[in-house]
């Protein structure tokens, strides 16, 4: 081992003796800003992930859509299912209705839904906190929670729905009536947009309240989960062009496949935006840690002075005094980094307990898990992300360790000896 | 007649100070044969530890020319190699034991094998220190730690071994035993010494004498 990483270690963690106080502050000052991102990019990268989860559950991996119908969506759902990876389809028609029960109304989007094929493609019943998905027929509707409670209306509730056409009829001096269905379920995804004002029927149902005669607005594919949703997408968009070449489907405009990370895009993109402010943000605990080691080991550089001038009296070169310093603030990178990762992932698998204690402390368990839809604080340490906090600390703690470095190596050995 | 071992110049050297520059040393004449022994003495400030720092190569003269065995190159790399040097205050490492302390200046060379830790440990139980070799400085007395010093000054065999008022921390009695040891050490081992003292009794055990009067070393 070379003198200089010998020195640095022995001065940071000496043999036989207590920890010095300057390596325990500057270790513990990285490590907890190390434990702090890596919990809070964790807890972050958790929510997002379960975010994730819950829009492929929605949408589906891919969505297959046309610029206004898809005319022919049994012979789109063949030329799909031959695409390899695809485990299986279902087709959906949507659109807005006005729905009202015991004269409150409500505005919400409506989604008709291939009651034979749907479960094959979102697990739909995980999501039914009320009443049964078996129960829905041609005469049923499935509310979201909050629509639900916002209605008054539960399980068995009959409700009235008005749709667009109506009002086409009117124009026309036609009248035609409210559909009038029971409420077969409700259900809850934990994502506020369709929690709120999301109706769900049968695609029969949903054709005949839109006037449509076996059109659809698009498909949605569940694919092999070790394939990628964009590559997928592309191999479906192939296939769909190869099939309106050879006549077997007839050309459609804007027919195409987006994943549902295409579909997400904005949404995703302001999680990782999120994300990375969150990284840059608390990326400046470790830089503070690393001012600190930095003071530190200025203070260390004019205590070990005369050190300094007996390392240049026994043949050490200005370049090796300066990688003695140097070396100790990657030493208290390294540690630190380490003891914050350990710190981090303790936490991570004590979170549950520590947020039970904190919620059951402060009573607010069922305000946490009607607002999150999370019982349990989700975790997911991305080795990405752990590999930017281990980067970004070693590197600051190197550059902490420069300037010291450079300093004690700029020392006049003459003067450095006669340091008092 | 044998190579020398060290030769100065007319070495001189001035600090400023204020608006003026001292003149330190005025032209500093000094040849050192293989093996010799030399003190020299001088009231302080007279520029005793300036001419032991630039004989040391650690310090450049403003003019004047030094050689060690007839070369000019006294850098670092060779320092660790020619040089030992034994300080008033000792400089030991506190982080290091007494035995760490001695081979630090062999790492300065590479990496460290087993005959390096051993003449560590010969050159320990020379100076009376083999029962105490590892432990640290803080639990050394201050004649411990300059034997340890002078161990580790003799560590790398150098060729010339210079002693800046090795005493002046010690008591009478220690001084004398640290002054025995070194003179001995370096008989034994022909090792060329410069003594830097103000005590004339140590001076005079040297074999050659000299006087730092006004920048001039007068023999």
């Amino acid at each position: 081992m070379p003198w200089y990483l010998y020195l640095a270690l022995k001065q940071l963690f000496p043999s036989g003796r207590r920890l010095p106080f300057f390596t325990l502050i500057c270790v513990l000052s990285v490590a907890l800003g190390v434990g702090l991102l890596v919990v809070v990019l964790s807890v972050m990268g958790g929510f997002s992930f379960e975010l994730h989860r819950k829009m492929m559950d929605v949408t589906g991996d891919v969505q297959v859509r046309a610029s206004d119908f898809v005319r022919e969506p049994a012979a789109l759902q063949a030329v799909i299912e031959k695409v390899p990876g695809v485990l299986a389809t279902t087709p959906f028609a949507e659109g807005y209705v006005m729905i009202d029960f015991e004269r409150r109304p409500a505005f919400p989007t409506i989604e008709g839904i291939d009651t034979t094929r749907v479960r094959r493609v979102f697990p739909i019943d995980r999501y039914l906190i009320a009443g049964s998905f078996d129960a829905l027929d041609d005469d049923g509707v499935i509310l979201s929670s909050q629509l639900a409670a916002s209605l008054g209306a539960r399980v068995g509730s009959r409700v009235e729905v008005y749709t667009p056409l109506i009002v086409e009829k009117l124009k026309a001096d036609e009248v035609e009536l409210p559909t009038e269905l029971t409420v077969a379920a409700i259900f809850e995804v934990g994502h506020q947009q369709l929690d709120s004002s999301t109706v769900v029927v049968t695609l029969r149902r949903m054709q005949q309240l839109y006037g449509l005669s076996g059109e659809v607005h698009g498909i949605n594919v569940r694919i092999s989960p070790d394939i990628d949703a964009d590559q997928e997408a592309d191999r479906i968009n192939a296939a769909i062009g190869l099939a309106q070449r050879d006549g077997r489907l007839k050309p459609a405009p804007g027919l195409a496949a987006k994943s549902w990370k295409q579909v997400n895009r904005d949404f995703l993109w302001v999680l990782q935006l999120e994300k990375n402010m969150m990284l840059f943000i608390l990326l400046f605990v470790v830089l503070v840690a690393a001012f600190l080691t930095m003071s530190l080991l200025l203070v260390l550089v004019l205590k070990k002075t005369r050190e300094i001038g007996l390392l240049s009296a026994l043949g050490a070169s200005r370049r090796q005094v300066a990688l003695c310093f140097c070396l100790q603030g990657v030493g208290i990178g390294v540690a630190g980094t380490a003891s914050g990762l350990a710190l981090g992932f303790v936490f991570g698998h004590f979170r549950n307990d520590l947020v039970r204690l904190l919620t059951s402390l402060t009573g607010s368990q069922q305000l946490m898990e009607r607002f999150y839809q999370f019982s349990q604080l989700p975790w997911h340490a991305d080795p990405k992300d752990l590999g930017i906090v281990v980067f970004s600390a070693l590197a600051l703690s190197t550059l902490a360790g420069i300037i010291p470095a450079l300093i004690a190596a700029r020392m006049n050995p003459v003067e450095a000896l006669r340091h008092e | 007649m044998s190579e020398l071992l060290l030769s100065a110049r007319a070495l001189r050297k001035a600090y400023p100070s204020g608006d003026r520059r001292i003149e330190v040393l005025r032209g500093v004449d000094l040849d050192m044969a293989d093996g010799e022994s030399i003190s020299i003495r001088g009231e302080s400030g007279s520029g005793k530890s300036t001419l032991l720092h630039l004989l040391a190569g650690l310090d450049r003269p403003d003019s004047g020319h030094l050689a060690w065995e007839g070369s000019a190159d006294t850098g670092a790399s060779r320092r660790a190699r020619f040089v030992g040097m034994v300080f008033q205050a000792f400089y030991l490492i506190p982080e290091l034991d007494a035995r760490q302390n001695v081979l630090m200046a062999r790492r300065m060379l590479g990496p460290l094998d087993g005959a390096a830790r051993e003449r560590a440990d010969q050159l320990l139980a020379k100076v009376g220190l083999a029962e105490r070799s590892h432990h640290l400085p803080s639990q050394l007395s201050g004649g411990e730690r300059q034997r340890v010093a002078v161990a580790r000054a003799l560590m790398n065999s150098p060729r010339v071994l210079l002693a800046d008022e090795p005493t002046g921390n010690l008591d009478e009695r220690t001084g004398d035993a640290v002054i025995e040891l070194l003179l001995g050490l370096c008989a034994d081992t022909r090792t060329g010494l410069i003594l830097v003292t103000h005590n004339a009794g140590y001076a005079a055990r040297a074999s050659r004498r000299f006087l730092l009067h006004l920048g001039v070393l007068q023999g």
